[in-house]
């Protein structure tokens, strides 16, 4: 295409045809004021600031929507130019209350700094304010539309980046307004609160629930949000050495760009909690005999845990210690933490909380994959061609991946979802394969995925030169495959074979990206499931290529972090194992320290050992086993059977309650560091605010324990622990050079060919007529994972969400529990381990036969539903139990 | 029909000759009016879903027309003319007397949905001056008998349906 040539204020240009006047003016360092544009969205035109004049012909133009054409003289400030922006401003104003100084956008407001910049002030217009209704119901945003501009940017945000079409103009001309459907209230709308209208709105029209702090906030200090696996940047705005306020990042390049979820942008509020633990605290015995954790310093509290486990080490040897870490801590300290664990206390004795989750499913795709799965961009999966999710809703987990998808979708991807449940993703444009009988078909999306792939292999619509370079001893595979009938697989899927030739011809020579659900192993099938989608993934040749692979939204945010700092019974720092002589003896080289023959325990087995007496002290830093592990009180009875604990953390939890020494700890925002997000994009951050009281860092704790222990290495410095890190962990060799590095996993079409998973006909288990309904405990968008932070955000707590268990229409009928007045009665759900009480409503995207079980409510005693030993490797599924209800 | 009562089946009948097409939104829009007289709001989210739409979006073309309306409407709309050439003709009066006739102000539907009453900016039968239309009808050169005439016309057939 031949570039076109033309002038902006006398200098000479030559750009690409397409490209708009504003586009060129910014390239060219000229400065046009804009109030609808952003550079994530679409051309607009709807405010008319950015007004140009073409000196050849006299047109004024809206800069944003016109493209440039030969010869045109661009003027951006002529006289006609600064006259008519003027009047725009002028008319706005005289419809924009005077609401200035009370106004919480205060000095950030566009409006108001482009009146400032054309010099208008006193409009001399006749006063025509727009009342419209004020709305501050929800907990989350307060929408003052008499302060609207029209600008549109909501409504482009929530159709063009979150796809979820909350809102849209409504009437016409001085009417006009964004609404929702039915003018509902956002709380009742689709309004998923993700805060990326606020973010974006150019005056106080739209802003942030905001009980402590209104107005402009001291500073603004960007960092990575601490909940999900997305990573996304944030900038936070801070007053008095309290976040007040999140956005996204300005920044380019960030995972989320100008969006967020209704975590990220405010569930931070739990920041400021009052459960925040300010002080260390030592169990003592006071003057009537009553044990009691009571305040102490520092120094004491890191003597008496260094005393008392260098104690129970001497005594009953280096076996009798557990360590949990955290994949919501940053690498450096995970790093440490193990570090700790196997030199200077000497055991493999060491897991975290998401090992039985996101992480073991990141390890097994890693392994069946070679570690191609490693480096997954979220904007690879908005440019594939075609998707499959996999028993995902994204929307509620990782909602930043979610949206990539939608995009994906709009951009013209093939989606296919295979999911029972009618997700948001399943209603936006997916092809959604689903069991049609009514209950759900035990081992469906297994079945389904092998008929996809038997389909495709049935009309030869595969990679062949992938298969024959990269798959180990392809043919045999493919025999047993060619010899299954596709028709079979469809009718044990209980989905009709037409939809499912339907999907395979979706994807028929296509590169797929699989978004699989971060949790798939801790259902039932999960591993044969992944096992399914992989093989589909390889003889489509979606391994290894652009805009195609495996995506786990996971759902902590340093899950990935944590496995390749070694935060594992079994692995080493750089995913080396402890089995395998050499790899231990690599490691112990670059340490210069004994590593510890045997496998440490997983958490399993650190509570049954805990149960039996064989482990007598725990130290647990930055998790709340008594939430988020099944049968707490079966944990919290092996807990108390320790004779030791430590726990370090933010937040005075349940588990704290049982410790001999609380130490602590600074959150994500208050701390330096790095975390490893699901893409495997290595992100760092400094501290936006100090950690409250007394508290600091994690890593700061264990470096001035590993000093009281007598370790001889002195962790002054993020920096020290970098540099160690850049070495044992030859995949962080970038870790910390930019803000944002990629891992660098080795390339795996060096590490020989990739064998197929054999695909074995499933026994499905039979339903327990005392336990007829199947129910799953999973996420909903207000509380990430078990809940012990977002419980503590005053807004997710007010805004209503108790998490109702929710259930099909025809089930709830059947119980008689729909009276028709959209009343919720409560139940109690039972379960062969357990029972517990809830209000239920009636949600038609759940299949009938299933309830859904939100997790993170009411202190996460979903949990209570199910039995410990399903976490006992391999795991047979906890995520969901078979239950009966009772109307109460 | 009973504007109250939402018909279901109806609007899936008209909704499966457009599934799928976004385009055809409008010409959808105006089927719906056409066989419900109105837009029923319970009908937004099923055609929203078919067009692959946001529901929210089909909300703001159908406010955006004055052609389109989500209240119910009487059997009988009534335009009155309340341009130039039909003001200096006196429409004002013969609004007053409709208003006056029918215990109506503009925009109001009767309580029975037998008569709505608007007014409009130009019917384009200036000649005809002053005039209005009922459903499809024109009535031109009124007068206060005519008028009179016209509304018991309609009053009666209502009377009989």
């Amino acid at each position: 295409m031949k570039n076109i040539a033309f002038s902006i204020n006398g200098k000479n240009i030559s750009t690409l045809p397409g490209t708009s006047i504003l586009e060129a003016a910014i390239k060219n360092g000229f400065r046009i004021p804009t109030l609808c544009s952003h550079a994530d969205l679409a051309p607009y035109g709807a405010c008319r600031i950015c007004l140009v004049e073409d000196e050849n012909t006299g047109r004024l133009m809206a800069s944003c929507v016109t493209p440039v054409a030969p010869d045109m003289k661009i003027n951006t400030d002529s006289p006609r130019v600064t006259a008519n922006r003027k009047n725009i401003v002028r008319l706005m104003i005289a419809e924009h209350p005077e609401s200035c100084i009370v106004c919480n956008k205060g000095n950030r407001c566009e409006l108001r700094m482009i009146a400032a910049q054309l010099g208008v002030a006193e409009t001399r217009l006749y006063r025509m304010p727009n009342y419209k209704p004020f709305e501050t119901m929800n907990p989350f945003i307060t929408r003052d539309l008499s302060k609207c501009i029209l600008c549109g940017k909501c409504i482009r945000a929530d159709h063009e980046l979150v796809g979820v079409g909350a809102i849209d103009y409504s009437d016409r001309g001085f009417a006009s307004r964004p609404v929702t459907l039915h003018e509902k209230p956002l709380e009742q709308s689709r309004c998923t609160f993700c805060g990326t209208c606020v973010s974006m709105c150019p005056t106080g029209a739209l802003s942030t629930q905001n009980t402590i702090f209104t107005g402009t906030p001291e500073m603004e200090k960007t960092t990575i949000c601490g909940f999900c696996g997305a990573g996304c940047s944030l900038s936070m705005g801070v007053s008095g050495n309290r976040v007040v306020e999140v956005n996204p990042s300005p920044d380019t390049g960030t995972v989320n760009g100008a969006t967020l979820c209704v975590r990220g942008h405010f569930a931070h509020d739990f920041l400021l909690s009052p459960d925040r633990l300010i002080h260390p605290m030592i169990r003592r015995t006071d003057e009537q005999g009553m044990e009691a954790l009571q305040p102490a310093g520092f120094d004491d509290a890191l003597s008496s845990a260094a005393g008392h486990l260098a104690d129970i080490k001497r005594r009953y040897g280096p076996e009798s210690i557990g360590f949990i870490g955290s994949a919501k801590c940053t690498n450096e300290e995970n790093y440490l933490f193990q570090k700790i664990a196997r030199v200077i206390f000497g055991t493999n004795n060491i897991t975290s909380l998401g090992s039985t989750g996101s992480q073991a499913l990141l390890r097994k795709a890693a392994e069946r994959t070679m570690g191609d799965c490693r480096v997954s961009p979220l904007s690879d999966l908005e440019n594939a061609e075609a998707i499959v999710t996999v028993l995902t809703d994204p929307d509620h987990t990782v909602p930043v991946a979610g949206y990539h998808i939608k995009r994906a979708v709009k951009k013209g991807a093939q989606l296919v979802v295979i999911d029972p449940h009618r997700s948001d993703l399943a209603a936006f444009g997916g092809f959604w394969l689903h069991p049609e009988n009514s209950g759900s078909s035990k081992a469906f999306a297994f079945n389904a995925v092998n008929a996809i792939t038997a389909h495709l292999i049935a009309d030869d619509a595969m990679d062949h030169d992938f298969v024959k370079s990269r798959i180990e001893d392809p043919l045999g595979w493919m025999d047993a495959m060619a010899d299954t009938d596709p028709e079979a697989l469809a009718g044990k899927a209980q989905v009709s074979p037409q939809k499912i030739k339907t999907a395979a011809l979706l994807l028929q020579n296509k590169k797929i990206a699989f978004v699989i659900a971060a949790d798939l192993l801790e259902t039932r099938h999960g591993k044969e499931t992944l096992d399914a989608a992989i093989n589909l993934a390889l003889i489509t040749g979606s391994i290894g290529t652009k805009n195609a692979g495996i995506f786990i939204p996971s759902i902590e945010n340093n899950t990935a972090g944590a496995l390749d700092m070694g935060c594992a019974p079994d692995l080493l720092p750089g995913g080396r194992s402890i089995a395998d002589p050499q790899d231990r003896q690599a490691v112990e080289d670059m340490w210069g320290a004994k590593i510890p023959e045997t496998e440490g325990k997983d958490i399993h087995g650190l509570i049954e050992a805990a149960e039996v007496g064989t482990l007598k002290a725990l130290y647990i830093m930055g998790e709340n086993p008594l939430r988020a592990l099944p049968d707490p009180e079966r944990v919290r009875t092996a807990l108390k059977n320790l004779d030791f604990i430590v726990v370090q953390d933010i937040i005075k939890n349940q588990t704290a309650e049982l410790a001999h020494v609380v130490l602590p700890a600074g959150a994500f925002a208050e701390k330096q560091g790095s975390f490893t997000n699901m893409e495997g994009r290595i992100q760092s951050f400094t501290a936006v605010v100090p950690p409250p009281g007394e508290a600091l860092p994690d890593w700061t704790i264990l470096a001035m324990l590993a000093r009281k222990t007598g370790y001889p290495e002195q962790y002054t410095t993020i920096e020290k622990i970098r540099q160690e890190i850049r070495r044992v962990v030859p995949m962080y060799g970038a870790l910390g050079s930019h803000r944002q590095v990629w891992i660098k996993p080795a390339d795996s079409r060096n590490s020989g060919k990739i064998p197929l998973a054999p695909i074995d006909d499933l026994k499905v288990d039979d339903t327990d007529e005392k336990y007829p309904l199947s129910a799953h405990i999973m996420n909903r968008r207000w509380h990430l994972g078990s809940g012990t932070r977002t419980s503590r955000s005053a807004r997710i707590s007010a805004s209503g969400n108790i998490g109702e268990v929710e259930m099909a229409p025809g089930d709830a009928k059947a119980m008689g529990l729909t009276d028709g007045n959209g009343n919720k009665p409560m139940i109690r759900i039972f379960s062969p381990f357990g029972g517990i009480e809830r209000s239920v409503a009636v949600n038609r995207a759940v299949p009938e036969g299933s309830v859904f079980i939100p997790q993170g409510f009411s202190g996460n005693d979903a949990m209570h539903l199910v039995d410990f030993n399903a976490l006992k490797p391999p795991g047979s599924g906890w995520r969901i139990v078979p239950v009966r209800i009772e109307k109460i | 029909m009973d504007p109250t009562q939402f018909d279901r089946e109806k609007l899936d009948e008209i909704i499966k000759n457009y599934q799928d097409k976004k385009w055809g939104l409008i010409p959808l829009l105006q089927d719906v009016q056409e066989v419900f007289g109105f837009i029923p709001p319970e009908s937004i989210e099923p055609i929203a879903d078919a067009l692959q739409m946001y529901p929210s979006q089909v909300q703001g073309v159908i406010t955006f027309y004055s052609g389109f309306s989500l209240k119910p409407k009487g059997r009988c709309v009534l335009k009155v003319c309340r341009g130039t050439a039909c003001h200096v003709k006196g429409s004002r009066s013969i609004l007053r007397m409709i208003k006056k006739d029918l215990k109506l102000e503009e925009g109001e539907t009767s309580p029975d949905y037998q008569f709505t009453l608007e007014t409009v900016a130009c019917l384009g039968a200036c000649f005809l001056a002053p005039t209005m239309m009922v459903n499809r009808d024109y009535f031109g050169k009124l007068n206060p008998t005519k008028v009179t005439s016209v509304l018991g016309e309609y009053r009666k057939e209502s009377k009989e349906a």
